[in-house]
C-alpha cells in the first residue's frame, strides 16, 4: 500500500528529555497510517520512545491513542508507514524493498518482549492471581513451574498482593485486578509496556495504587508508552507529553512545559477541560 | 434523623438491640394448593399399590433380567460413545465456524444445516443400508492390507451405523452450543493472551475453552439425558439390542406390556439421575473462578505484615477480620470480574 500524503506538517519527534540523552531509540514509529475500512484513523505519525522513558500520550475520546498503541504490539495492523521496536520491524519483514507479512509464530515472538496493560483489565477468568501470571512464562517461554511460580510470588509482592495470590479476577477489586495484570506483564520480562488507559475503568480511591506500581515500575528503569488523562502522573512520571488528535500528533514535549505552556489552540482547550 | 432511627440508636448504646418480632404475613393459599397436591399423590400412590394391572411381581421378576440389564449397558454405551463423537465433531465445527478460511466456514455450517434439516430416524436407517453396501469396515492402509476387520454379521452389527448416526446428527446441535459458549467468552481474553505472545491453538485450549464450558456444559448435558432416550430409535439401523427394544420385546412375549414399561422407565429414570450428578460436578469444575465464589482466605501473615504498614501499595487491605455474608475479610466488595 502507498503512503498517503503527510498531513502532519506540525507533528515534530519530541526533543530528549535530558537524562535519557544518548539512549537508544527503542520504538520507532514513522509516518503510521491505519484505516478501519474508509475511516482514516491514524494520519501520518511520528514518534520515538527511548530506552527507559516513560511516553506519556494524551488526547480526546477517538483520537486514535488506543489504535496506535495496538499497533505498536501488532494486535492491530498498520495500513502504512514502519514500526520498530528494539531495531526489529514490528508485524513484517523487508526483503528487497518488499514487506512480507511475519508468521504468526513470530508475531507471537515480537510480542513476547511487549507488556500491555487493558483498561479493562482482562485477567483470565478462570484463573487466580497467581496461575494469571505463570501462564506466560510456562506455557510461552517453557519455565519450569516452580521458577515461574517464585518469579510470580515475587511480581506479587512487587505489585503489594502477595496475600491475594489464590483469588480470583472476580474476587478482586478493580485496582487489585490491575496491579495483577501489571505483574502478569512484567513475568514475561518485557523491554517495553504499554498502559492503554490503565486506571480509567477504577474508582477514584484505587487509582493511586495502581499508578504508585507504575511509578515503581518508572523508577526501575521500564520503557513506557501510557495513554492516560491523569495529568497528575504525566507531569511527575512522564519524560515526555504528546498530544495526539484526529489521527495526529499536534504536539510534544517535556510534560511541564506542556502542561504549563501549550503551544497549540487545540492542546490548550484540551487541557482546559481534564485539568 | 427519624425518631425510630434515634430509638434504634438508642438501644443500641444501652446494649443488646430489641430485636423485631413481627407477625408473619398469612398465605392460605400456599396450605391450599400444598392440600391439594398432597391428596393427589396420595391417590396415585394408593391406584399404583392396589391396581393388580401395574403387576408388581412382574415387575420385581423382570427388574434384574439378564436381557435388561445388558439392555441397560448397550443404551449406555450408545449414549456415551455417541456423545463422545458429537462431542469431538462439534469442537472441530465450532472452530472451523470460526476461521478465516471462508471454505472451512461454509462446510460447517452445511454440516449443521444437513444433520439438524433432517430426522434423526431417517439418517440411522440410511447408517443402517450403508452397512448392506459394504458389509466389512477395514481399518488400514488404503489399498494395502488391512490392519482390523470389522465384521458386521451378528446381532451387534447395528452398532457401528447407530453411533454414527446418532453421533453426527447430534454433533450439529452440539456444534451451534459450543459456537454459543466460544462466543460468551469475551474478546479482551484473547487479546490479552495474544498480547502475551500465546498462540491460537493454546490461546482456544488454555484460556477460550475452559471459560466456554461453564455455558456450554449445561445444556451439554440436557442433551446427553435426550441422547438417553433418542438411542431408543436405534431399531431403524436395526440395532436391536438397545433397552427399549429388549423391553418391548419381552412385554410383547409375556402379554404384560405395563410392568415392562415401568421397568425400562425406572432404569432411563436411574441412569438420568446418576448422569445429572456428573453434570453438577462438572458444571461446579468449569465454573470455578465465577460461580459459587467462596471468600478466599488471606495469607494471614502477609496481611497483617500490609496492615502493620509493610507493604505500600496494600493501603486498600481491612482489618482483617470475618465480616459474615462480606466477600472477604480484607476484602473489597467483589466488582465486575472484568472477564
Ligand atoms: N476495530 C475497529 N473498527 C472500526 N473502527 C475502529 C476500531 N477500533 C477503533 N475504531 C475507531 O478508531 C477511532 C480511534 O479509536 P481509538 O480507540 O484509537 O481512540 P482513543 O483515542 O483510544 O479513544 P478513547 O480515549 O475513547 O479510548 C475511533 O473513531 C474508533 O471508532
Ligand atoms: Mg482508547
Amino acid at each position: 500500500m502507498s503512503t498517503p500524503a503527510q498531513t502532519t506538517p506540525n507533528s515534530q519527534p519530541a526533543p530528549a528529555p535530558a537524562s535519557l540523552r544518548g539512549a537508544k531509540d527503542l520504538v520507532r514509529i514513522e509516518g503510521v497510517h491505519k484505516y478501519f475500512g474508509e475511516h482514516h484513523v491514524l494520519r501520518g505519525i511520528d514518534m520515538t520512545v527511548k530506552q527507559g522513558e516513560v511516553s506519556v500520550l494524551i488526547g480526546p475520546s477517538g483520537s486514535g491513542k488506543s489504535t496506535l498503541l495496538r499497533c505498536v504490539n501488532h494486535l492491530e495492523t498498520i495500513s502504512a508507514g514502519r514500526i520498530w521496536v528494539n531495531d526489529e520491524l514490528i508485524g513484517y519483514r523487508e526483503r528487497a524493498g518488499k514487506l512480507h507479512e511475519l508468521h504468526v509464530k513470530e508475531i507471537a515472538a515480537q510480542r513476547r518482549n511487549i507488556g500491555m496493560v487493558f483498561q479493562r483489565f482482562n485477567l483470565f477468568g478462570h484463573k487466580t492471581a497467581l496461575e494469571n501470571i505463570i501462564e506466560a512464562p510456562i506455557q510461552v517461554k517453557g519455565q519450569d513451574k516452580a521458577t515461574a511460580k517464585k518469579r510470580a510470588l515475587e511480581l506479587l509482592d512487587r505489585v503489594g498482593l502477595s496475600e491475594r495470590a489464590n483469588h480470583y479476577p472476580a474476587q478482586l477489586s478493580g485496582g487489585q485486578q490491575q496491579r495483577v495484570a501489571i505483574a502478569r506483564a512484567l513475568a514475561m520480562d518485557p523491554e517495553l509496556m504499554l498502559f492503554d488507559e490503565p486506571t480509567s475503568a477504577l474508582d477514584p480511591e484505587l487509582v493511586g495504587d495502581v499508578l504508585n506500581v507504575m511509578k515503581d515500575l518508572a523508577k526501575s528503569g521500564m520503557t513506557m508508552v501510557v495513554v492516560t488523562h491523569e495529568i497528575g502522573f504525566a507531569r511527575e512520571v512522564g519524560d515526555t507529553l504528546t498530544f495526539m488528535d484526529g489521527g495526529v500528533v499536534v504536539e510534544s514535549g517535556n510534560p511541564r512545559d506542556v502542561i504549563a505552556n501549550p503551544q497549540h489552540e487545540r492542546t490548550r482547550s484540551f487541557l482546559s477541560k481534564v485539568l | 434523623m427519624t425518631a425510630r432511627q434515634a430509638e434504634t440508636a438508642e438501644a443500641t448504646k444501652s446494649g443488646a438491640p430489641e430485636l423485631i418480632k413481627a407477625v408473619p404475613v398469612r398465605h392460605p393459599g400456599r396450605w391450599v394448593a400444598a392440600a391439594i397436591i398432597l391428596i393427589l399423590a396420595a391417590l396415585a400412590v394408593q391406584s399404583l399399590a392396589t391396581n393388580p394391572r401395574f403387576g408388581w411381581g412382574t415387575v420385581a421378576a423382570y427388574i434384574l433380567d439378564v436381557n435388561i440389564v445388558r439392555g441397560v449397558g448397550w443404551t449406555l454405551l450408545l449414549t456415551v460413545l455417541s456423545m463422545l463423537i458429537a462431542i469431538i465433531l462439534a469442537i472441530v465445527l465450532a472452530f472451523m465456524r470460526q476461521s478465516d478460511n471462508p471454505i472451512l466456514r461454509w462446510s460447517s455450517w452445511f454440516w449443521v444445516w444437513f444433520f439438524r434439516g433432517t430426522p434423526v430416524y431417517t439418517q440411522l436407517i440410511f447408517w443402517g443400508l450403508v452397512t448392506v453396501l459394504y458389509p466389512t469396515i477395514s481399518l488400514g492402509i488404503p489399498f494395502g492390507p488391512a490392519l482390523a476387520t470389522y465384521i458386521l454379521s451378528d446381532p451387534t452389527k447395528g452398532f457401528i451405523p447407530a453411533i454414527l448416526g446418532l453421533g453426527l446428527n447430534e454433533s450439529a446441535y452440539l456444534a451451534e452450543i459450543f459456537r454459543a459458549g466460544l462466543k460468551s467468552v469475551d474478546k479482551g481474553q484473547v487479546e490479552a493472551a495474544e498480547a502475551l505472545g500465546m498462540r491460537g491453538t493454546k490461546i482456544m485450549w488454555r484460556i477460550v475453552l475452559p471459560q466456554a464450558m461453564r455455558v456450554i456444559v449445561p445444556p451439554t448435558g440436557n442433551e446427553t439425558i435426550g441422547m438417553l432416550k433418542t438411542t431408543s430409535l436405534v431399531l431403524a439401523v436395526p440395532f436391536t439390542l438397545d433397552l427399549t427394544f429388549v423391553s418391548n420385546a419381552l412385554a410383547n412375549r409375556t402379554y404384560q406390556p405395563i410392568p415392562l414399561l415401568i421397568v425400562a422407565a425406572a432404569w432411563y429414570l436411574l441412569v438420568t439421575s446418576i448422569l445429572m450428578v456428573g453434570q453438577h460436578y462438572i458444571e461446579k469444575y468449569y465454573g470455578k473462578g465465577v460461580d459459587n465464589l467462596v471468600p478466599a482466605a488471606v495469607n494471614p501473615a502477609a496481611a497483617k505484615a500490609a496492615a502493620a504498614g509493610g507493604t505500600g501499595a496494600g493501603s486498600d487491605l481491612g482489618t482483617g477480620t470475618t465480616i459474615p455474608g462480606g466477600p472477604t475479610a480484607a476484602g473489597p466488595t467483589i466488582e465486575e470480574s472484568g472477564r
